[in-house]
């Protein structure tokens, strides 16, 4: 482990947040409400690290990463862009302490979207806007856009990418690692900039349109509004978003993919077949629940249930009615979402949709084995083999999760916390979704939880998106040890 | 612009990793999983599983945009196949492939335009044959390359002990051979390579890199204090396609031949191509054979079986029972530090010797042949000094020339010159530099040449 290597790396992950929070800056200049000289403080904190980390930790940092050494630089960027993340918070006294800030930020760069705010329009454009674009970083991935930005991470970049990047295996689009990631960032920015302007027409201001672009596109959740999209009772802009969650829900390679060749590529990819009929079976079902037992027109029925749907499938979380007003068989239905999750390669959390497609294969598979004792039955995906490694990988985190899902809950539990808000609340921090069941529904928040619930949640969200093994791994002593 | 390398095995992966460095877009095709692992864990390249020789998965790499195939997996017919198949996909302005079988890579028209239209051929085998051929002509030197089309040559003596040199300085050789027509370009000592100056001092155990002009070779290795002897006596360990092609070269040559194989099959098979070349067949330990034949004896043992750690082993054998000089055949890259310090005097890699075959032709511009030197620290290699560059219409020594490079030899109209502080270099000589790798880009700068990949 060469801390130096690490410091150096995370100081430059540091001049780059410190960039970004140039934005809310220029946000707070336009609507003038007093909150730049926090801004700026925060900006020079986070620059001043960054460059201290820089010059202090340069030399002999010219070798390629050892595996290891990818996983802890992974981890310790998202843990550092988390700490200096919540500045902007604590310094214009958005928040006036530490574990809300931190609570706020991890679930903005993780994209979860759970908040602690109890009143969010009372803040200002400037943090609301931070809070949208921490999303926004956060879904493409820090660690992906510096591979983009900074060049000389080409050699150990690999290693750092596949610690990022979500899904059991992480494929290259061209042979050099800043190539795929500047490709990736790309296709992200282009369907930000079509969302944007479809929201703008949509009648949105600027403002709006922009903090729900940045977190519709990363699957984040948070909204400037208490009420989410609820707040405009728009059909259009909440079929818009609707149709966004859902591509950055789908793995981003697949979109390049798609749009420089043609459409027949999503229908080859057996995900994105999986993910597409997931979505309409359960838009099925509730729509269906609904309309059976509201006064709602089947119209309303659909667009609710699948706005729904799709809002936790991809693990945005965004709201455009009280689903705890719903029958419970459609609450039970989208807390099982909840642990599915997007494609591998988007923006979504949890599991993700190819590793419980690949689960239940691997169970169709061992059911035609006792049928036939004798046959050779290997797991296809895309008329490839999936390779054992793969498959014992990917039943290793499945079961991870659980676990981790089952430790939380009883800690939340042990904490005073009901049976439904304890479950529901570590499902939806761990799936980085946001709006769980209980006392953190939809119309809720996260606020009243105890301090060491708050801190059990952050850390199960940066779980999540690490996709566990690439924050467990820095708790191993033998990952430590020369 | 990407090029696509089919066949990750030694040469594949070390070709992938020089030319990521380099900054080219590299795609590599095996069949092996675990190879593609490898690859895809270590390299900033794309890596793809898959036959070489299917038309989808090259499209899959992109074989449209390419700008380059080498082809180098352990069978002939993939890597024809490979280049054909791309050669139907897309015109890829070149194409380089390994064919090893003799049978193929005798029959050259195969190789052009109107059938396989393949740039390159290469014959790992047949450039370790060379190579060893080359050192046979130089006795006592560990490495020899040529440039200027032959006509000078660098050689690598090592020093060793009582060589009446050592605790001389260069200036003092200089004074002592003033007539002497070569000029020491580098010395490795304890594993690092260097530009040496008029003070620096040989010390035992060095490794002197020397260039001369061909025809003066041989007092160059006198003025070092090898004596000048001819080899008379040769055993080889391995009869395959390297022992073979060895033997009849070295029977050309007037040498006397023994060669060592298990296979009795392959052992009628030199019999029958060679007309006085001994070939043995062990009963039992090989080990016994070596010294009823008088190992001890020969001027040279050269091993190239397939297994290589045998090779190292016999070779430090018969080193011990007092055969001169040993050369051995090792692949795997891993070994090669360990190698000089057990005592083997040559190391042989058709891997390597491939891999530099291949970056040869690919450095472009006026760049006229290149030698990678042990360990790939240094480069020497021949240019043609532009009227541009920095070199020309001055005396070397008001020249303002990296410390970690040197001019060893300038040819002008077929003439060698070894330069010295007053030669004045013209527009269109050729000059052979010797150069550390990392003043690659000041000796680029001075000759206004870029040394970099096609």
């Amino acid at each position: 482990m060469s801390f130096s290597l690490l410091f150096y790396l995370v100081g430059f992950l540091n001049l780059i947040l410190a960039g970004f929070m140039i934005l809310p800056l220029l946000v707070d200049l336009i609507y003038k409400e007093n909150q730049s000289l926090g801004l700026l403080i925060s900006i020079a904190i986070t620059a001043a690290s960054g460059l201290l980390m820089n010059l202090l930790c340069r030399g002999n940092n010219k070798r390629e990463l050892s595996h290891r050494e990818g996983f802890a630089i992974v981890a310790f960027a998202w843990l550092s862009a988390t700490f200096f993340g919540s500045l902007p918070y604590l310094l214009t006294g958005s928040l006036n302490n530490f574990t809300d800030a931190w609570f706020e930020t991890a679930s903005g760069f993780t994209t979860t979207g759970s908040t602690i705010l109890t009143d969010i329009e009372k803040h200002s454009h400037a943090i609301l806007f931070w809070r949208s674009l921490t999303q926004w970083m956060g879904g493409m991935g820090i660690i992906v856009l510096s591979l983009a930005v900074l060049p000389f991470l080409g050699i150990g970049g690999m290693q750092l990418y596949k610690a990022e990047v979500p899904g059991p295996t992480a494929d290259k689009l061209r042979p050099r690692i800043s190539q795929t990631a500047r490709i990736l960032w790309e296709v992200y920015v282009f369907l930000s900039g079509v969302e944007l302007l479809l929201l703008f027409l949509g009648g949105m201001n600027l403002y709006d349109a922009l903090c729900h672009t940045f977190s519709t596109m990363a699957t984040g959740g948070f909204s400037p509004k208490n009420a989410s999209i609820e707040f405009y009772r728009n059909p259009f802009i909440e079929y818009v978003i609707t149709f966004f969650m859902f591509m950055a829900g789908a793995n981003f390679s697949l979109h390049y993919r798609t749009l420089k060749g043609n459409l027949k590529y999503l229908w080859q990819d057996e995900e994105f077949c999986f993910y597409i009929s997931l979505t309409l079976v359960s838009t099925f079902i509730i729509t269906f629940v609904i309309w059976e037992n509201t006064p709602e027109s089947f119209e309303k029925a659909f667009r609710l249930s699948i706005f729904q749907v799709v809002s936790i499938l991809t693990t945005t979380g965004f709201c455009t009615a009280d689903f705890e007003k719903w029958p419970i068989s459609a609450q039970l239905l989208l807390l099982f979402l909840m642990f599915i999750g997007g494609c591998a390669g988007s923006t979504g959390g949890a599991i993700k949709c190819i590793r419980i497609y690949i689960l239940l294969k691997q169970g169709f598979k061992e059911l035609r084995q006792i049928i036939h004792p004798h046959a050779i039955i290997p797991v296809k995906l895309g008329g490839k083999i999936v390779s054992p490694d793969t498959l014992s990988g990917i039943w290793a985190l499945f079961f991870l999760y659980l676990i981790i899902f089952v430790i939380a809950s009883l800690f939340l539990a042990l904490l005073g916390v009901d049976l439904l808000t304890s479950i529901s609340a570590v499902a939806t921090t761990l799936g980085n979704v946001g709006p769980g069941l209980g006392t953190v529904g939809p119309t809720e928040n996260f606020a009243h939880l105890p301090a060491a619930g708050k801190w059990i949640l952050s850390i199960c969200m940066l779980l999540g998106r690490l996709e566990i093994y690439t924050l467990l791994v820095l708790l191993a002593p033998e990952f430590w040890r020369k | 612009m990407s090029i696509i390398i089919i066949g990750a095995g030694e040469v594949g992966y070390h070709l992938a990793q020089r030319l990521s460095q380099e900054k080219q877009d590299v795609v590599v095709i095996d069949r092996d999983p675990e190879k593609i692992r490898r690859v895809q864990n270590s390299l900033d390249v794309q890596a793809i599983h898959g036959s070489g020789g299917s038309i989808s998965l090259l499209r899959q790499a992109g074989i449209a945009e390419a700008s380059l195939l080498i082809a180098v997996t352990n069978s002939d017919e993939v890597n024809m196949i490979s280049c054909l198949v791309a050669g139907l996909q897309n015109k890829v302005p070149r194409k380089i492939a390994r064919v090893r079988d003799p049978d193929y890579s005798a029959l050259l028209p195969l190789f052009d335009k109107d059938h396989l239209d393949i740039d390159l051929v290469i014959n790992p085998d047949r450039e370790v044959v060379d190579m060893i051929l080359k050192l046979m002509e130089v006795p006592g030197a560990v490495r020899v390359a040529d440039f200027a089309d032959g006509l000078v040559r660098m050689v690598g003596l090592p020093i060793q002990e009582g060589n009446p040199l050592i605790g001389n300085s260069l200036g003092e050789i200089r004074r002592k051979y003033p007539e002497a027509n070569t000029l020491i370009v580098a010395i490795q000592r304890g594993g690092k390579i260097f530009i040496p100056k008029g003070d620096d001092v040989l010390q035992v155990h060095d490794l002197v890199f020397s260039v001369s002009a061909r025809d003066n070779v041989n007092e160059t290795i006198e003025i070092l204090g090898n004596k000048r002897r001819t080899i008379k006596k040769v055993m080889i360990l391995g009869g395959g396609l390297i022992g073979l092609q060895l033997a009849q070269g070295l029977e050309n040559r007037d040498i006397q031949v023994k060669v060592i194989e298990q296979d009795e099959a392959r052992c009628l098979e030199i019999a029958e191509k060679c007309h006085k070349v001994v070939a043995l067949k062990p009963d039992g330990v090989l080990q016994d054979v070596m010294i009823e034949e008088n190992v001890g004896e020969m001027d040279t043992f050269i091993a190239v079986t397939e297994d290589e750690e045998s090779n190292v082993m016999l070779s430090l054998l018969a080193k011990k029972l007092g055969t001169k000089r040993v050369i051995t055949l090792i692949n795997k890259v891993v070994y090669s530090p360990l190698v000089h310090s057990l005592g083997i005097d040559v190391v042989v890699s058709p891997r390597l010797a491939a891999l530099n075959r291949i970056l040869q032709f690919l450095r472009r511009g006026k760049i006229l042949s290149v030698s990678t030197l042990p360990d790939e620290n240094a480069e020497a290699f021949e240019a043609v000094a532009l009227e541009t560059s920095d070199l020309v219409g001055r005396p070397l020594k008001d020249i303002n020339f990296p410390k970690e490079a040197i001019i060893g030899a300038v040819v002008r109209d077929s003439q060698v010159i070894i330069p010295g502080g007053k030669t004045v270099i013209r527009p269109g000589d050729r000059v052979t530099i010797f150069t550390l790798t990392s003043a690659i880009p000041k000796v680029e700068k001075a000759l206004t040449v870029k040394l970099e990949y096609w």
